[in-house]
């Protein structure tokens, strides 16, 4: 066996970024002007950058294996869910035995003890439990994320952090994301390109069954299902909170739809479908996040984008390898009535007959918007608040009033949610 | 409406019924893709990878994560310091000095239980060399090459290929940001390509069960609720049964007449609100666009390669010809009979209608699709095929989307004066990554050095015609992978690599999804994939 000397404070040896550092030791033709080949930039790579990886999912995983082996040794990741049997067939950085451990600490137990030298720093919990000093320390943070909600709240807290005077305060976000054998991911630059917010529209809209279908005329399992889920059990249930990751919950969930079925002749319910509709399951694989992983979001632009050692993805990439392998790149253009980063407000014309209520529905109805449980106020006063009780109990009579009797034309209403970390502006019309 | 007491029997009884097993909810986020049947495929694959380089395990990786049956890594080098440092399936300093194959094969074993490994510690050259080393080989169901020198690789590609039965060869090349894959295969057939588009309902020749069910409805007759509730297949059949009787039996052509008809379904409405009615005008069109076979299905049935029955066939049918083409046959002579369509679908998209009479025109569609999937089984009986009934229904289903592809020898695009010229000009970047990693792998193999531009600039033209520029973007392309990165096994790189082989080796194997068809290259400073056809 050959003898290796190992670099006791960095856990190198002699060879290890061979393959990488033909890529670092001298420019190609198409390299950023700004990159300087050699040793200041293996030093950033290695000793000074600094990354946040959010989400230890199928993204995650795959993302923090290809930054450890690119070089990059201060590596932090946020997670808050635990280990899920059924991730086991892509996150590839857990096992049997993990199964019910937090995602992010087994993740970055894993990476240390395969990639020597790398430093992970977990943390299990949620993205919004950190403020913006937090974000403040990373050179760049990738997000691989199946929640709208989180990056929405990701984007929007780091275009909120740009200081014109500082370019320091400025962090590029890398956003993948992936279903089935199609996959996404883009590099958002906070206030100069377009950022999260500005790209909601794209987003398919969820399927929603009409209420009086899945009460009365319900025609394929997945009405049956959902009668089980939306009507039934708060009806038996009562105040016992549904937990679709519970299997007996989702065992009741079963049964009470496919007696259901059965009384209406429909054939089609199962465990496999019932899971499906109300954890609203994305099938997902380990060839698409590593690709997403390794192609864009993820990690070849950070390594671009730390090293300057070649031209960035401007912006969004997209891969549909349900027939074929078809991709496409394409700059998205950041909105000027974008509520996150735009800076003007959206302009909104409505019948002067729209009540209160009205307009509450309609914006959460928006694609653009897809806001849960708005409050609105003017500039001057409240019109209706979702909290706390006392307001809400206070702005309800609101609720029957026409937005017309409280706005007038021409003029602003400021919308808010909990689930949001910005508030919308929105320019009232009426035609 | 619900049965109080039934719920509260089913509620009290609460035990988890019905819960799949460990495996199938390991697997569950796949299964949603592929499902019993493509994984089962998958467990019945055999896969050879030559060599572990980090691409090579990337690619495994994503096959033993799905739990592809097995795999075997051949690979006769010992695990250098540059392999430990760019390969996530070793371990770092550890590994470095053993058996590349076996340590390898070790790390990525432990990521799937159910996935039977090997490592094989010859090498591909000592194989080739014995009949029971290429016997050996074929025993794989798919073999994985990457940046394998080119010598062994045109021997290996040429022994797979002189039979058709023998396994498929996935050639991965690449050199830094640069990539390229291809897949070697004769002939691929799919019957599920999860097609987004959706089969006939033929409401424009509808059967006799529906035509008789339509045509007894009393529209004017009916309950105001059950009127609203009519599905919109028959409103359509029998607003096309009246129109044809005005118009000389014919279904409504011109733009006017078409504005007619829509809006003579819409006068049939009770009240405004009344949907189904709503949707019958939007789904108007489904009256006046014919009902056929699809010209990709017909253009199956005239392909001179497919086994047929056909009087003038030039490959005939026999009982041994895959079950497939026992189907394809089979439905040829199914659509040459009237009404000269494809057999009908079971599966109705959900519509405006009442529980009652949308599970009624569900069964009469089942029914009538059950005849005719029937009728089928007994033309594939007439020419001797042996087909299962899962396989038939599944081919039933799948009438409208199934395909047959053909493949070609690796190499034979650099062989082809013809080809190449004429993919200069449409596929400039795609046939540049190819002519720079074609050119990498003859200069490696004379053993040129140092690696120049103008050293590969040069072998590359002579792999183009006499006469014929290199592409325009050549230069960018060369240019990135020799002065930049001529052998470097970038982390990224492999895995994109790794994800991107793995799922068309996933399509392969279960038959489901389309394939690539030619070569795909990718340009990762780009963040660029492009397809060349061979
Ligand atoms: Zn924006």
């Amino acid at each position: 066996m050959s003898q290796t000397t190992v670099d006791a404070t960095s856990g190198d040896w002699e060879g290890r970024y061979d393959h990488i550092d033909q890529v670092l030791n001298t420019a190609g033709p198409r390299t950023d002007p700004g990159f300087l080949a050699g040793d200041g930039v293996k030093d950033f790579l290695r000793n000074q950058a600094k990354i946040l990886v959010i989400g230890a999912g199928g993204l995650g995983c795959e993302i923090l294996a290809n930054l450890a082996l690119t070089g990059f040794k201060d590596i932090h990741v946020i997670d808050m869910d635990t280990i899920d049997i059924s991730n086991l067939n892509r996150q590839f950085l857990f096992r049997p035995k993990d199964v019910g451990k937090p995602k992010a600490t087994c993740a970055a137990e894993f990476i240390m003890n395969r990639v020597p030298g790398v430093k992970v720093t977990p943390y299990f919990g949620k993205i919004q439990d950190k403020d913006e000093e937090y974000y403040m320390q990373f050179n760049l943070v990738i997000c691989g994320l199946d929640s709208v909600e989180a990056r929405r709240w990701m984007s929007a807290t780091l275009v909120n952090m740009v200081d014109p005077e500082n370019p320091e305060s400025l962090k590029p976000l890398i956003d993948g994301g992936t279903e089935g054998f199609k996959g996404q991911a883009r590099v958002i630059l906070p206030s100069i390109t377009s950022c999260y917010e500005c790209s909601l529209d794209m987003l398919n809209k969820p399927t929603a069954f009409p209420i009086c279908t899945i009460a009365n005329t319900p025609r394929l399992p997945e009405h049956c299902i959902e009668w089980a889920s939306v009507l039934e059990w708060p009806k038996v249930q009562g105040d016992k909170k549904l937990d679709t990751d519970d299997p007996e919950h989702i065992g009741w969930l079963y049964q009470v739809a496919s007696a259901r079925a059965k009384e209406f002749k429909i054939e089609g319910v199962t465990w496999s479908l019932t899971q499906g509709v109300v954890k609203n399951i994305i099938p997902a694989i380990a060839s698409t996040n590593a690709i997403i992983a390794g192609m864009s979001a993820c990690c070849n632009e950070a390594f671009k984008i730390a090293t300057s050692s070649a031209a960035y993805l401007n912006n969004y990439f997209m891969l549909i390898g349900t027939e074929g392998v078809y991709s496409y790149t394409f700059e998205h253009e950041k909105r000027d009535d974008c509520p996150v980063c735009g800076g003007e407000s959206l302009d909104l014309t409505i019948s002067k007959d729209l009540t209160v209520e009205q307009i509450i529905e309609l914006l959460v109805e928006r694609q653009d918007i897809q806001i849960k449980k708005p409050s609105l106020a003017t500039p001057t006063s409240q019109i209706y608040l979702q909290a706390p009780p006392q307001l809400e109990q206070a702005t309800r009579p609101n609720l029957s009033k026409k937005v017309s009797e409280l706005v007038a034309e021409d003029g602003e209403v400021t919308v808010t949610s909990t689930s949001l970390p910005f508030s919308l502006s929105l320019r009232i019309h009426y035609n | 409406m619900t049965d109080v007491q039934d719920i509260e029997a089913v509620t009290t009884q609460v035990k988890i019924d019905g819960q799949p097993d460990q495996k199938t909810r390991k697997y569950d986020r796949q299964l949603r893709l592929w499902a019993a049947s493509g994984q089962s495929a998958l467990e019945n694959a055999r896969i050879l990878a030559i060599s572990a380089t980090a691409t090579s395990t990337s690619i495994l990786k994503n096959l033993v994560l799905p739990g592809i049956g097995h795999f075997t890594i051949l690979d006769p080098q010992q695990v250098t310091p540059q392999d430990a440092g760019n390969n996530f399936f070793l371990e770092g300093q550890n590994s470095i000095g053993k058996s590349r194959a076996k340590e390898a094969t070790r790390l990525l074993a432990e990521l799937n239980e159910d996935v039977n490994s090997a490592a094989d510690e010859r090498s591909l050259e000592e194989i080739l060399e014995s009949e029971t080393g290429r016997e050996w080989i074929k025993e794989f169901t798919l073999i994985i090459a990457h940046n394998l020198e080119k010598g062994l690789l045109d021997r290996l590609a040429k022994l797979l290929w002189e039979d058709a039965k023998s396994p498929t060869l996935v050639v991965v090349r690449s050199a830094g940001f640069l990539a390229e894959f291809y897949i070697q295969f004769h002939e691929h057939t799919i019957i599920d390509s999860h097609s987004d588009s959706t089969p006939s309902l033929r409401i424009d020749k509808p059967f006799p069960a529906l035509l008789d069910y339509a045509l007894s409805l009393d529209f004017d007759k009916m309950d105001p609720t059950d009127h609203g509730h009519v599905p919109y297949v028959y409103i359509l059949v029998r607003a096309l049964e009246e129109w044809k009787k005005t118009h000389d039996g014919k279904p409504p052509q011109a733009y006017s007449d078409k504005k007619a008809f829509k809006a003579s379904i819409l006068s049939k409405k009770f009240k405004q609100d009344e949907e189904n009615f709503d949707e019958a005008e939007a789904q108007a069109y489904r009256t006046w666009s014919v009902t056929g076979v699809p010209s990709e299905i017909q253009a199956l049935f005239k392909d001179p390669l497919s086994p047929s029955s056909a009087a003038n066939a030039a490959t005939p049918l026999t009982p041994d010809s895959p079950p497939f083409f026992h189907l394809l046959d089979a439905l040829r002579r199914f659509t040459e009979k009237e009404p000269f369509v494809l057999p009908l679908t079971s599966t109705l998209p959900d519509m405006k209608a009442n529980t009652e009479s949308y599970i009624h025109l569900q069964k009469l569609y089942k029914k009538r699709s059950e005849e005719e999937r029937d009728v089928i089984r007994e033309l594939v009986k007439e020419t001797g095929g042996e087909v299962d009934d899962a396989t038939l229904d599944l081919f039933v289903r799948n009438a409208h989307a199934v395909k047959v592809m053909r493949g070609k020898r690796w190499g034979v695009l650099d062989e082809s004066e013809e080809a190449l010229g004429n993919a200069v000009d449409p596929s400039g970047k795609p046939l540049s990554i190819h002519l720079a990693l074609s050119a990498l792998s003859e200069i490696t193999a004379k053993q040129i050095s140092p690696l120049t531009v103008e050293a590969v600039t040069k072998e590359a033209q002579t792999i183009l015609p006499k006469g014929k520029e290199l592409p325009e973007d050549w230069d960018n392309i060369v240019g990135e992978m020799h002065v930049f990165s001529p052998t470097a096994d970038l982390p990224n790189t492999a895995a994109f690599l790794g994800g991107m082989v793995a799922q068309e080796v996933i399509k392969m194997i279960t038959r489901q999804y389309i394939p690539i068809d030619g070569y795909c290259t990718a340009d990762l400073i780009e963040t660029w994939t492009g397809i060349l056809l061979a």
